[in-house]
């Protein structure tokens, strides 16, 4: 472009900048943005107005000030004004790298949510202090919003402002419901159950000996692991009603906590003879809960994944290893073993499901020993795997476990395993009834 | 959360059906068909006869195009050089064949607006009759449970998601109901059932089901079109099946115009046979090994 024709852009630029900027400056900006870097007038001034600070707000992202009751699940950046409920400092592993974040609850007027600041660096926060969250975004997790603190984030101090958190956000209500039903998203519950086992551990809690009093608690429905710190004294084979009890989950399965404000009363069993055992459920049911404990499903192995067949592990630690190379034991002798990583779906949802060894030996008939050989005989370990997914692949098999669940859905460590059969005569015959009686 | 997509268990004819399809903002984000009966399906399990299979590529690039009949239809399959798994098992199979298969859903929309679903296979595996058996059983359970959704829906006076869910649908069932009642408006159940019928018959072949549909009559016909007699047109399907069965001297089925003649001769008349072999072929018992032949599918 020539001087004349980029004066009018030229003119507006200065309109904007008031004086500012030297014209000679400005001119020189606009040449350089429009014939050295061929950038079109309305994107080149807005660079310069950029340059200048002449813009207010960012291009990319603006940030809101919001209330915990009003976050979506879906902001970008987002500013609370919050006091800390509950926080605690976490060592976890990060792509092999040790690295601390700072969790906990926060709430405010309108709410409480949970927290993840995931850069520590110097930030430190107190239980009961008020805080500025800057530049925070949100995530949803079981229909719960999670308030993250990234690298573009920062906490701030916000000493002198006030926030209350009205006690009723924390102390919820707790709904009364069947074990069956408990989700991982839940906070207090109000159960009643048949305590299947007891037992107690001693544990060390910062320092000081503590005794944790733990079983398993079931209904009709299903069965759930209890962990009290107070001696309820609980008996095996008795029926209780879990007042106030809140729900606090490990990868997916929910735990009942029997806290200090519970209430525990005797009732009388009208349960008759538990479900023995795991509890059949549909998986698009284990997709929407979480997980759970000694679950049984029935579905079609829909996929055997990478990972399966025989495999190599480290003597010392046990992890599954490529090559003789352990990442944290090096070059190391490997023990053969034999593994399934399927895909089992029953047209509901979807679920992932390890399988040992042995049930491995059962589900595809080839032992350790069998594959071990036909890995010599074909020079590689690989073709067991594909051997072994034909053997398995679209078959109905019944697997019981239990479920975990992480940001990739759920996922079963195979206790039982077995192909079976579905009898189809007697289930057609069923849907035809089911279909004439309603048309 | 990136739970892995269900795999659904559909007849061709449901997810054939649909035109309307569903994709994220975000770019990773899955693409999902909705069918008329507000299936939202990204994978599907699917299970019949491979009936033709061509490789539209090389030898070094194979692209291996798939028809697969069920009860209700045909599915189409496209194996490119990305499923490698799956592009090896279709060089290995023969038509006919049972097969089933796991795989994506695509879309691929005509110049002239009509939209053509097709699967791209993650797995192809060759199985038995009891295995096709169990998949038209699911199938039909599948079809069926949409099917009363669908009715429980209709029922309710509004069929916003919101008011789905508040009368215990779930999310996703309710999107799906949702959408489907927007864009095709109230599915025609008839079409449906009877496709439960055909795949009931196929399982109890025993049975004489019967859910009172004139035979082979489409849905909008049949106020219109006189009930035919059905175990007069159970004898002609026989009769040319037995025809077709007789006519195949050499294994590559039986030449057309012959079977044509032959049933003229047992008065059934160029348009019957058409009709008849159609039903047939839809039924999985025969197929067309090309244009001027048809063979029987021996179970």
């Amino acid at each position: 472009m020539n001087d004349e024709e980029l004066t009018p852009h030229f003119e507006e630029l200065k309109r904007v900048l008031q004086g500012k900027v030297d014209d000679s400056e400005i001119m020189n900006e606009l040449k350089r943005y429009v014939n050295d870097f061929h950038i079109a007038p309305d994107a080149a001034k807005r660079g310069i107005l950029r340059k200048y600070g002449a813009l207010e707000s960012t291009p990319f992202q603006t940030t809101v000030v919001k209330q915990i009751d009003d976050l979506t699940g879906n902001e970008q950046s987002v500013d609370l004004l919050v006091r800390a409920v509950y926080v605690e400092e976490r060592d976890i592993t990060v792509r092999g790298s040790p690295k601390t974040i700072i969790s906990g609850i926060v709430g405010d007027g309108s709410g409480t949510a949970s927290f993840t600041v995931w850069e520590k660096q110097n930030t430190k926060m107190e239980k009961g202090s008020v805080y500025w969250l800057r530049n925070a975004y949100t995530k949803t997790w079981n229909d719960r919003v999670q308030i993250n603190i990234g690298n573009r984030g920062s906490i701030e101090s916000a000493e002198g402002e006030t926030v209350d958190v009205p006690d009723r956000v924390i102390t919820m209500e707790a709904s009364e419901c069947k074990i069956g039903e408990i989700t991982s998203g839940m906070s207090n519950v109000t159960v009643t159950g048949r305590i299947l086992s007891t037992e107690e551990r001693n544990v060390m809690v910062k320092d000081e000996p503590k005794t944790v009093y733990s079983g398993m608690i079931a209904d009709d429905t299903g069965k759930i692991q209890y962990s009290a710190w107070e001696n309820f004294e609980l008996k095996e084979g008795e029926t209780v009603c879990i007042k106030n009890g809140y729900i606090r989950s490990w990868r997916g399965i929910p735990q009942l906590n029997i806290g200090e404000r519970a209430e525990i009363s005797r009732v009388d069993d009208t349960f008759g003879t538990l479900p023995d055992g795991a509890v059949t459920k549909s998986i698009g049911e284990i997709v929407r809960t979480g997980g759970g404990i000694d679950i049984n499903i029935v579905g079609t192995i829909v996929d055997v994944r990478r990972g399966s067949g025989l495999i190599e592990r480290c003597p010392e630690c046990n992890r599954s290893i490529f090559n003789g190379e352990c990442q944290s034991h090096g070059k190391v002798e490997p023990v053969l073993d034999l593994r399934l990583k399927l895909t089992v779906d029953d047209g509901t949802g979807a679920v992932s499901a390890i399988v040992n060894r042995e049930l491995t030996e059962v589900l595809t008939g080839t032992t350790l020993g069998a594959a071990e050989g036909l890995a010599k005989a074909k020079g590689s370990i690989e073709p067991v795997a594909s051997e072994m997914a034909q053997k398995i692949i679209i078959k109905r098999v019944s697997m019981t476990g239990n479920v975990l669940s992480d940001d990739y859905g759920p996922m079963m460590i195979v206790k039982e395993a077995a192909i079976v059969e579905e009898d189809v005569t007697a289930e057609a015959e069923k849907l035809l009834k089911t279909v004439e009686e309603s048309i | 959360m990136n739970a892995r997509e269900t795999a659904w268990r559909l007849f061709a004819n449901e997810l054939n059906g649909s035109t309307t399809s569903l994709k994220g903002d975000e770019e990773m984000s899955p693409f999902y068909v909705v069918t008329r009966l507000g299936a939202v399906v990204n994978r599907v399990l699917i299970a019949g006869v491979l009936t033709e299979k061509e490789n539209m590529g090389s030898d070094e690039e194979p692209l291996w195009r798939g028809r697969i009949q069920d009860v209700s239809g045909s599915f189409f399959i496209n194996v490119g050089k990305f499923q490698p798994e799956a592009a090896a098992a279709m060089a290995d199979l023969e038509a006919p064949c049972f097969i089933a298969v796991v795989g994506k859903v695509r879309t691929y929309n005509a110049d002239d607006g009509r939209v053509f679903v097709s699967v791209r296979p993650e797995t192809v595996v060759e199985i038995d009759e009891s295995v096709r058996k169990q998949w038209i059983l699911s199938a039909a359970q599948s079809l069926w449970s949409r099917l009363i959704r669908m009715k429980k829906a209709i029922a309710i006076s509004s069929t916003s998601e919101k008011e789905l869910i508040d009368a215990g649908f779930t999310e996703e069932e309710a999107k799906g109901i949702d959408i489907a009642l927007n864009q095709y408006g109230t599915p025609e159940s008839s079409t449906y059932i009877k496709i439960i019928q055909d795949a009931l018959r196929m399982l109890l072949p025993d049975n004489n089901i019967d859910f009172g549909f004139p035979e082979d009559v489409g849905p909008d016909e049949i106020d219109i079109e006189p009930v035919q007699n059905v175990a007069e047109r159970q004898d002609m399907e026989d009769a040319v099946l037995r025809i077709i069965i007789e006519l195949d001297h050499d294994g590559k089925g039986a030449p057309r115009d012959e079977v044509e003649r032959e049933a003229e001769a047992e008065g059934i008349s160029a348009n019957e046979l058409e009709e008849i072999s159609d039903t047939l072929m839809d039924k999985g018992l025969i197929y067309e090994p090309d244009l001027r032949r048809l063979k029987h599918i021996p179970y």
